[in-house]
């Protein structure tokens, strides 16, 4: 998915003047278009093998063609849907809380802290665990979470809970450890492009406010959050279309028997049958699902942004 | 205008370093590509795209022959270059092998990403992904080589090496392990058992346990009369592993306790020898008494609360702590922890594990011990079209079976690792053992290549055995004084005796597994039996932790059936028919 932005303004008429005044950036663009076609079109190619029975040894033009049928036995497979709605509802979790609620919260309220220092100090530690590989993650997850680990043995010694829980046999709480997770890693990160749009806030509004008899709360209410909107909007629509791509570490490292039923995305079918089962043909039609449902999603709320005319993305 | 040109420059400089890695990128679609779509498949473009994991094109001799191996199974890394006996190996053959091995994936992961990625090693023991290795005609045939060298010809017999021919007719892998040279000297169970601490058989004064009842049954008395071990740790009875593949340590007892030998996927029922059944071991009685025994277990708190979700790390860990008392497990699924106890010390305290050959109920033959040597046709080690050097890997292949280098990569360095009696027979001291066992000693100084070419039985001086393990005077010698005191009590010298599975022939279609492990989801049978795992990875930790049995075991039932078993079943009957010449 690639993200154009116009430089000029919507229905403008391109003149040549335009043209000449925006060469450069025109021959920078170019490039681009370049390496898109070459690392996103051409590769696109490959989607044949999806409708044959293709084999390593047959190749892409010699295998047999078998039509709809890899995408006949993806919906026959009643893992396979089940695997449509963990992507979809991890993917929705994911959008909801660590990329979209927690980062706005957190800007806004580090942008309230007077301390320039322990502003700088909070903003650097929580992006940190951002560059750190899933792997890590999951892995202080997996011993944080088992049963003699920190978090059972705090809760018995509060006396909450007398037993330790067994957190990853219970499928009802793999979503929500998968969506702590992404809190956990992403969430200052995401932060950081709300917190420039914040401080691109003109000052004026906010002394203006203050002369209005607005509070620190009521600033945040009528300036802070409105000015943000635009931002907001912009980034959900474009998070939309990484919805389906609810993970792939996580849910593999962190799942097991017991709660496959939940923690299998679409990217782990893939990796079962298409690499492990080495039916290639069947990976690559799970992943056109994938591809066009993740497009579709982009164009409709793209539209329902246009109807109620809030910013969009094209 | 100034202006103009500074951007002009910098437009210029950017597209020239876009260009440049697209270039760059291009030339390895390009080796990509060659392997993928060639139909001849001799893999000399990838030669040129992945030339960066091997040592070089052809070597000139007297110069080392770097290769790279992939080993799809968990191994330790030993310091490439500077290990010892890797470097006197390289000083006889003129090749040095850098082995590595799987990390968190499943061997056919790992093959499957090897094959998309177009970045070959040199050689591979694929696991269960050697048919796909092929599909992609990425091996070398053997047939030339084997008829050159002498060592690879004899290393099995024609009608064995037949069995290994894929169906255009050639080889292009070879099983390394259970061979046996000369007289077999088997001293080591190197397959799967239900397993107990030899101190838990020892508080009890070695008692004769024979079925799964009796075994919860002491296992659960010591638990109460030892609820902590010396150093503090609360004793965990009994564990099973459930992780990934490894699942078979909860899967497939129900085969075993019905006194059927490793067929791995099915039971076949040889009641009527001139026609034998296949028959499904999930769903017989004896799976059902076992899961709703485990069940119980669970209840009670005997089985470890955290079985279904731990890892392999964790499991090891864990055995290693030495307060596990049993689980069941392949040999060599946990055969490191031994080291791990002579370290620790943990081996005089009666930690290490002995078999016991349960059946279900009393009175029963038990088959978990397989005398003699399985033929696993399904795997083994390859050489890719990609080496750069394929007569020398032959000629190294070779010179592996030859017995002064075969002493040197299992026995190691003579006087420094084993001395040699007047008789002639290897020894080592309690100190050369324990340096042996040492693992950052094992990293710079032994080289086993073990999944190259190798012999089990009896070396060719006649006196002594190929690998130190089976050595029966250094094998005794070698086991902990708990586990002596254990084997005298039963009156038994190894532990296969320990098991005491009966005596006979394996059968001509064992073992059925070699088939069930190379079904692709081509079949209706493969499909079924991919689906049929997905199942049972759930549902069996599930049913284990029931607080209803009889419902879940239903539900089991119903979730198992869906996937179409028969499918599976209908399959390995043919093969079965097949291999028995119907």
């Amino acid at each position: 998915m690639a993200n154009r932005n116009n430089g000029s303004p919507r229905d403008a008429v391109i003149t040549k003047k335009i043209l000449y005044r925006q060469r450069v950036l025109i021959a920078l663009a170019i490039v681009f278009v370049i390496y898109g076609i070459i690392f996103y079109y051409i590769p696109l190619g490959g989607w044949i093998m999806a409708f044959e029975n293709y084999k390593p040894k047959t190749g892409l033009f010699g295998s047999k063609f078998v039509g709809l049928d890899k995408f006949k036995f993806l919906f026959s497979d009643k893992t396979f849907i089940q695997v449509i709605r963990n992507t979809f509802c991890m993917g929705l979790l994911n959008l909801i809380f660590p990329t979209t609620i927690f980062p706005i919260i957190f800007a806004i309220l580090l942008n309230e802290m007077k301390s320039l220092g322990g502003k700088k100090a909070v903003q650097t530690i929580s992006y940190l665990p951002h560059f750190l590989s899933w792997i890590i993650v999951t892995g202080i997850l997996h011993d944080s979470l088992s049963n003699s680990g920190i978090v059972n043995e705090v809760l018995q010694k509060l006396g909450i809970i007398k037993d330790p829980i067994s957190f990853f046999s219970e499928p009802k709480m793999f979503w929500w450890i998968v969506c702590f997770a992404h809190l956990w890693k992403e969430m200052g990160w995401n932060a950081i492009i709300y917190l420039s749009a914040i401080s691109s806030i003109d000052p004026c509004l906010y002394e203006a406010a203050s002369i209005d008899g607005a509070g620190r709360w009521g600033k945040i209410k009528h300036v802070t959050l409105p000015s943000l909107r635009p931002t907001i909007i912009v980034l959900l629509l474009m998070n939309m279309g990484f919805i389906l791509n609810a993970g792939f570490e996580v849910q593999y490292l962190l799942g097991n028997g017991l709660v496959q039923s939940v923690s299998q995305t679409i990217d782990i079918y893939v990796l079962t049958w298409g690499v492990s089962q080495n039916d290639y043909s069947l990976g690559t039609a799970a992943g056109i699902f994938k591809s066009v449902v993740s497009v579709l999603i982009i164009v409709i709320c793209n539209a329902v942004a246009k109807r109620s005319g809030e910013e969009r993305l094209f | 205008m100034k202006n103009f040109w500074r951007k002009s420059l910098g437009l210029g400089m950017t597209s020239l370093m876009v260009m440049s890695t697209l270039a760059a990128c291009g030339d390895k679609t390009g080796g990509d590509g060659g392997v993928s779509t060639s139909g001849s498949g001799t893999g000399s473009s990838a030669a040129s795209g992945s030339g960066t994991e091997s040592g070089g094109s052809t070597t000139p001799s007297g110069e080392v022959l770097n290769l790279s191996m992939f080993i799809a199974m968990p191994g330790a890394e030993i310091n490439d270059g500077e290990n010892d006996i890797q470097k006197l190996i390289a000083e006889k053959t003129g090749v040095s092998v850098k082995e590595t091995w799987l990390t968190g994936q499943t061997a056919a992961e790992a093959v499957g990403t090897i094959i998309a990625s177009g970045t070959y090693p040199d050689l591979i023991d694929g696991g269960d992904g050697m048919v796909q290795l092929y599909d992609a005609d990425l091996l070398v045939a053997w047939d030339d080589y084997i008829e050159k060298y002498p060592n690879l010809k004899n290393y099995y017999t024609p009608e064995e090496w037949d069995m290994f021919r894929q169906d255009d007719g050639h080889i292009y892998w070879c099983n390394v392990f259970q061979n046996t040279k000369g007289a077999s000297t088997s001293t080591t169970h190197n397959d799967e058992a239900f397993w107990i601490q030899a101190r838990v058989l020892a508080w009890d004064n070695y008692p004769k346990i024979e079925t799964l009842d009796e075994y919860f049954d002491l296992l659960e008395r010591y638990a109460a009369a030892n609820p902590t071990t010396d150093d503090g740790m609360t004793v965990i009875p009994y564990t099973c592993l459930c992780d990934d593949w490894r699942y078979f340590c909860i899967e497939n007892a129900p085969e075993f306790l019905d006194g059927y030998p490793n067929d791995g996927s099915v039971i076949v029922d040889k009641t009527d020898m001139n026609n034998p059944k296949i028959v499904d071991y999930n769903t017989t009685d004896t799976a059902k008494r076992y899961f709703q025994k485990l069940n119980e277990e669970y209840a009670k708190g005997i089985i470890d609360k955290e079985f279904a979700t731990q890892t392999y790390d964790e499991y090891i860990s864990k055995l290693s702590n030495g307060n596990v008392l049993g689980m069941c497990d392949q040999y060599w699924d946990f055969m490191t922890i031994n080291d791990t106890f002579k370290q620790t010390g943990l081996d005089e305290k009666g930690c290490n594990f002995v078999p016991l050959g349960l059946t279900i109920d009393k009175g029963m033959d038990n088959r978990w011990h397989t005398y003699g040597d399985t033929l696993n046709n399904s795997s083994g080690v390859g050489v890719l079209t990609t080496n750069p050097d394929i007569e020398k890997t032959f000629e190294f292949l070779n010179a592996m079976l030859d017995q002064d280098i075969h002493n040197l990569r299992f026995w190691g360095v003579e006087g420094t690792d084993y001395l040699v009696d007047d008789q002639g027979l290897f020894y080592k001291t309690p100190e050369m053992r324990m340096q042996w066992a040492d693992p950052s000693y094992q990293a710079k100084h032994r080289c086993v290549y073990s999944y190259l070419p190798q012999y089990g039985g009896t070396s060719d001086d006649g006196k002594n055995a190929n690998l130190p393990e089976e050595q029966p005077s250094e094998f005794f010698q070698n086991l902990a004084t708990p586990l002596q005191d254990c084997f005298n009590a039963y009156n038994v010298t190894t532990y296969p005796g320990m098991i005491g599975s009966i005596v006979e022939e394996n059968a001509p279609w064992f073992p059925m597994w070699s088939f069930s492990n190379n079904l692709t989801t081509e079949t209706p049978g493969g499909v079924a039996w991919t689906k049929m795992g997905q199942t049972k990875h759930e549902w069996l930790p599930k049913v284990v932790m029931s607080s209803n049995f009889e419902s879940d075991w239903a539900k089991y039932m119903d979730a198992y059936n869906a996937t179409n078993p028969q499918d599976f079943l209908d399959e390995m009957q043919q093969e079965l028919d097949r291999r028995i010449g119907k």
